[in-house]
């Protein structure tokens, strides 16, 4: 996908005009080029030749994907990040099938369709205004908004069911031209010639521009919060286009139909060759990605791949997809080698850094300058901003504990209530730092789920309910964890890719080996001293907690007092300013992915403790947390600011609020909107006050 | 894949041969059988899957037909263009696990429209062409809930655990459950928590409300999963076994040797998985489902009437009922044992309602490693 020039200085650069359109269209003729491979591999393993019904359902099948993946891509250009696309699929479906008069046979299909893009959009819109106007977090209010929606949902429609008129089926299902060009071909040429249009237009300049750099973007004088907003209205809309699509194939409502689709959404905007952190790529490229996706399932089943080997197979072809995409002698990857050789060469010469005299060389004022000339800053100069980002966890968590104590008592009276709620944050207090350390440098580690799930299973699958072999077990569990954060760590450092992609193939590669270890079924037991820990007292305390209590200090410790913690914070400020500076960036970087995987693999270990067993997907229900924990403490999700103490008060505050919600007897709807809501409410009160 | 039948007889047509002489040359061609799963990865799933391919493997059906197995994960999307595929492979007939009751109606009447037989196991699919095999997931609720007003003597506080919130299954039990409940004046539902059936969320979600509550303000528990691990945490909070509250819950085995008498002797015994004369009703889906779904569509493909919907007998095993497996064959099954030996069923999780009067081919080592009955 090629950019929008602003300016090209005349004749010089005309020549290399070609080139460069093609240099920019490169990853999208990559894609391309993928996509048609693994066609013709199809077609040749396939019992008979594709015919036109074949290619029409495999048309109709990647058509969700691919429009929910377009809206993706639009907020991931705008510099954004969208959790909440799947459940807005997912409303818009339940909202058509339960609205839908069921003796209707003949519905209006343009009316139907407004319908469902104006409900896609009017969520856009909520996320729009809180990240343009109220300039949040987009990883935070899309969180919140993909609970809030949730909860909408079921509310609207809470089990399978309802009614989707057969016209709309037999609109989007069928055919523009009889056996020659399906219906959902045709919509997804009219979104992108929709986007060819709009990417030329002021707005489309605007969008990749505060993708960019959005300060820059403000300075020329574009008008930031109604392009995010706008943006994100956009994406809305095609989220809402693709539940409408859902429906038509479905021909029914679903309430958790487009919950599946958030990971894929990302893959294939990832494969399609948009850069994560915006500026770059386009909405075709997406496209080619979300059919890639598709047709790899075919190849495995046509293949007859077992099934504990499909993730891993898709997490390989993502793998490969990005780096077809990136490789040239431009890529990181070229680069590194580049630099390898330059480093080599310099310290044959004699003239790396390192190998200077260490002499002090400071300027002789500089050198001697007396500290008492610069009083050492009071306590709120030194800890106002620390203080600042990290307070409105701790306030909003007193307002939950109060509530509480309203609501269901035993809060300020009994030690019960703290020691559950602290057994209970301990797990997302230990993610806290690992998840938190790779968003201090701008990364995201989404390979927490199944690190966790591995780990469990393989401790419990070692100790088979032994005290002695956790002696063993537990070394082994953290040195598989070590190599997997190593893997990452080189993923993102020596290939150059996105964290996100990286973690993500690792989550699947993961999975597959915990099911292919487990064979399916894990089976064996923590050890009782694992049990203890998590289960038994003493003193009247569970034994984790004076655990949590040193993990913590020495967390705070990690990141605020050593030198690895202020060269996080270096690296998330500014990479290559930090490596100019000296800081082993790679290494650094590396350090930090084996600690997200080691905290993960802790947290599996106290998960089998607490359970007394491991089970396959334990760690599901702790990447979205592990993240929002960490943004709600204070952090910003591009890295450089936070402070753990401010994490670990946003795993109080969670826990708490589950646990409030526990112990009443809300319908889970209305508990999922409610959640959402103080999730945006604690980061409404992180909002950065406007600085220009 | 090469599918030689079809093939052959494409040749015939082409060639000017009669289709006939083709078809009846080949008549005793196996049946093409395909399985659509959703998630692996769970115990009943996998308990499921290997009671197909168990009853696959049998030498009742090994020479008749051919057993392709599929995963489609969590993803309906997934799965209508896997049942897709499996229809343009030539499938005779595609049993399916399905993930949603209504998101693969349209590819499943396509299915049916070009002759291929839809068999669902344990979840239902809406479509009236499709063949449905489930238990009654009202009765299981209404079933449970009244057990458990009697055990409490119609007086007392409840806590839920519900299962996935959005399905139909859970919607069913839950709504049947809370039904019951409210024509009792005495009973009060006075916590509910989601537990994604899954026995570690029941115990993060009941620490949760006992953060704020104690075991002795709770008088029954009503949980789709999780009576195994309520046990466990009355005992670790210093609970006598014959002070356990009675809980309705899930037909895992861990539970069901949790019910047997506690002076009984159990090989293999460990932790909380151990005898202790727990006050329960245990009930399932029962994952033979499966293969009763695949003897089933043999039969459609064999030419014989089979009903469009195979209502289940519901499994209930109370405190009772139960009953201690030795060996774990069909025939002992039959005799009424429903419980195995911790030594020989190592995961408590896993799941023992298994047997069907409808199928003497599979019996424990079914379940366990997919190995048919001799």
């Amino acid at each position: 996908m090629s950019n929008p020039e602003i300016q090209m200085p005349a004749p010089a650069a005309r020549k290399s005009w070609i080139w460069r359109e093609l240099g920019h269209g490169r990853p999208v003729v990559m894609t391309f080029a993928v996509l048609i491979v693994l066609l013709g591999l199809t077609s040749a393993i396939s019992p008979y030749p594709l015919s036109y019904f074949d290619i029409s359902f495999m048309a109709s099948g990647g058509a969700t994907t691919s429009l929910a993946a377009m809206g993706q891509t639009l907020v991931i250009l705008s510099g954004g990040f969208d959790l909440s696309a799947g459940a807005v699929v997912s409303l818009v479906n339940a909202v058509l099938a339960s609205q839908m008069d069921s003796t209707d046979f003949d519905a209006s299909v343009p009316l139907w369709t407004a319908i469902g893009v104006a409900v896609g959009m009017s969520v856009g819109a909520f996320n729009g205004f809180f990240i343009g106007f109220l300039r949040l977090q987009p990883i935070v209010v899309t969180l919140a908004t993909m609970f809030i929606v949730q909860g909408l949902t079921l509310l609207v429609l809470d089990k399978p069911g309802g009614f989707i008129s057969p016209s709309i089926g037999a609109v989007y299902m069928g055919d523009a031209i009889p056996n020659v060009l399906p219906t959902s071909i045709v919509l997804i040429g009219a979104v992108i010639l929709l986007w060819l249009w709009l990417k030329r237009t002021p707005f489309g300049l605007a969008l990749y521009a505060v993708g960019s750099d959005p300060e820059a973007a403000t300075a020329t004088g574009l008008r930031t919060n109604w392009i995010i907003f706008f943006t994100y209205v956009l994406a809305g809309g095609l989220y809402g286009l693709a539940g409408v699509f859902v429906s038509a194939q479905t021909g029914s409502g679903d309430p958790l139909i487009g919950n599946s689709l958030l990971l894929p959404t990302f893959a294939a905007v990832v494969i399609g060759g948009t850069r994560l952190g915006g500026g770059k790529g386009g909405l075709v490229g997406t496209v080619f990605g979300a059919y890639i996706l598709m047709v790899v399932v075919n190849i495995l089943l046509s293949l007859n791949v077992s099934a504990y080997y499909s993730t891993i197979a898709e997490s390989a072809v993502l793998i490969l997809a990005v780096l077809a995409g990136s490789m040239s002698k431009d890529s990181p990857l070229a680069h590194k080698l580049r630099g390898a050789r330059e480093y080599l060469a310099a310290r044959r010469k004699g003239t790396l850094v390192s190998q200077r005299a260490t002499a002090d060389n400071r300027l002789r004022f500089a050198a001697h300058s007396k500290a008492s000339e610069h009083p050492a800053p009071g306590f709120w100069i030194r800890n106002g901003v620390m203080l600042r980002y990290t307070l409105p966890a701790f306030a909003c968590l007193l307002i939950v504990l109060v509530v509480t104590q309203m609501v269901l008592g035993n809060v300020f009276t009994s030690f019960r209530y703290w020691d559950a709620l602290l057994v209970l944050s301990s797990f997302l207090a230990i993610l806290a730092l690992g998840q938190g350390a790779v968003i201090l440098t701008g990364g995201l580690d989404l390979s927490v789920p199944w690190m966790i799930g591995l780990s469990g299973i393989l401790v419990a699958g070692i100790v088979h309910g032994s005290n002695g072999a956790l002696i063993f077990a537990i070394p082994v569990v953290l040195i598989v964890s070590v190599a997997i954060g190593t893997l990452n760590g080189l993923g993102v450092v020596a290939l150059g890719l996105s964290p996100i992609v990286v973690t993500l193939a690792m989550n699947g590669l993961l999975q597959g080996a915990a099911l292919i270890y487990s064979n399916g079924t894990p089976d064996g037991f923590a050890a009782p001293a694992l049990r203890w820990m998590m289960t038994g007292e003493i003193a009247g305390i569970t034994p984790i907690i004076p655990a949590l209590a040193v993990f913590v200090i020495g967390a705070v410790l990690l990141l605020g007092r050593t030198a690895f913690g202020r060269r996080l914070y270096a690296i998330g400020n500014s990479e290559i300013a930090a490596r100019l500076s000296g800081v082993n960036t790679g290494k650094t970087l590396i350090g930090v992915y084996i600690m997200s995987a080691v905290c993960a693999a802790l947290v599996g270990i106290l998960l089998t403790g607490f359970s007394g067993q491991a089970s396959l997907g334990m760690g599901d229900d702790y990447l979205l947390p592990s993240i929002a924990v960490v943004v709600v403490g204070g952090a910003l999700i591009t890295g450089g600011r936070g402070h753990y103490i401010g994490m670990f008060g946003g795993a109080l505050l969670l826990t708490a609020m589950q646990t409030l919600l526990a112990g009443t007897t809300l319908p889970f709807a209305f508990r999922s909107v409610f959640f959402g809501l103080v999730i945006l409410a604690a980061v409404i009160a992180l909002r950065e006050k406007r600085t220009t | 894949m090469f599918n030689f039948r079809k093939t052959v007889a494409g040749l015939a047509i082409a060639t000017g041969m009669s289709a006939i002489t083709a078809t009846s040359a080949f008549a005793q061609e196996k049946y093409d059988i395909y399985l659509s799963m959703s998630y692996i990865g769970n115990d009943w799933q996998a308990e499921a899957a290997n009671m197909v391919k168990a009853l696959a493997s049998h030498s009742n059906y090994a020479e008749r037909i051919n057993l392709q197995v599929q995963v489609a994960g969590p993803n309906a999307q997934r799965q209508i263009q896997q049942i897709n595929a499996m229809v343009q492979a030539g499938a005779d007939a595609i049993v399916v696990y399905p993930i949603s009751p209504t998101a693969l109606n349209n590819v499943v009447k396509n299915a049916c429209d070009k002759g291929v037989t839809i068999i669902a196991y344990d979840g239902e699919i809406s479509e009236p062409c499709a063949y449905n095999v489930t238990i009654d997931q009202l009765e299981a609720g209404r079933v449970t809930a009244e057990w458990l007003v009697e055990k409490m003597g119609g007086q007392g506080d409840v806590v839920m655990i519900t299962g996935v919130p959005g399905t139909s299954v859970d919607a069913a039990r839950t709504a049947a459950a809370k039904e019951v409940f409210a024509q009792h004046d005495g009973i009060n539902v006075v916590g509910e928590a989601v537990g994604m059936w899954s026995q570690a969320v029941a115990r993060t979600e009941m620490s949760k409300i006992l953060a704020t509550r104690d075991w002795d303000s709770i008088n029954g528990l009503w949980m789709q999963v999780g009576c195994f691990t309520a046990n466990a945490m009355q005992l670790e909070a210093g609970a006598a076994a014959e002070n356990l509250l009675p809980c309705a819950g899930e037909g895992s085995n861990g539970g069901r040797i949790q019910m047997l008498p506690a002076d009984t002797e159990v090989e293999g015994a460990n932790g909380p998985y151990t005898p202790m004369g727990a006050p329960r009703i245990s009930y399932a889906s029962p994952p033979y489902s499966g293969a009763l779904a695949l003897k089933l569509a043999v039969d459609v493909l064999d030419g014989k009437k089979v009903p469009d919907v195979t209502t289940l007998p519901l499994p209930i095993v109370t405190s009772e009922t139960i009953l201690l497996c030795k060996t774990g064959s069909w025939e002992e099954q039959k005799a009424g044992c429903n419980a195995f030996l911790p030594s020989l069923v190592s995961n408590p999780g896993w799941f023992a309602s298994i047997f069907s009067q409808e199928l003497p081919e599979v019996g424990l080592n079914a379940a366990l490693v997919g190995q048919p009955e001799p």
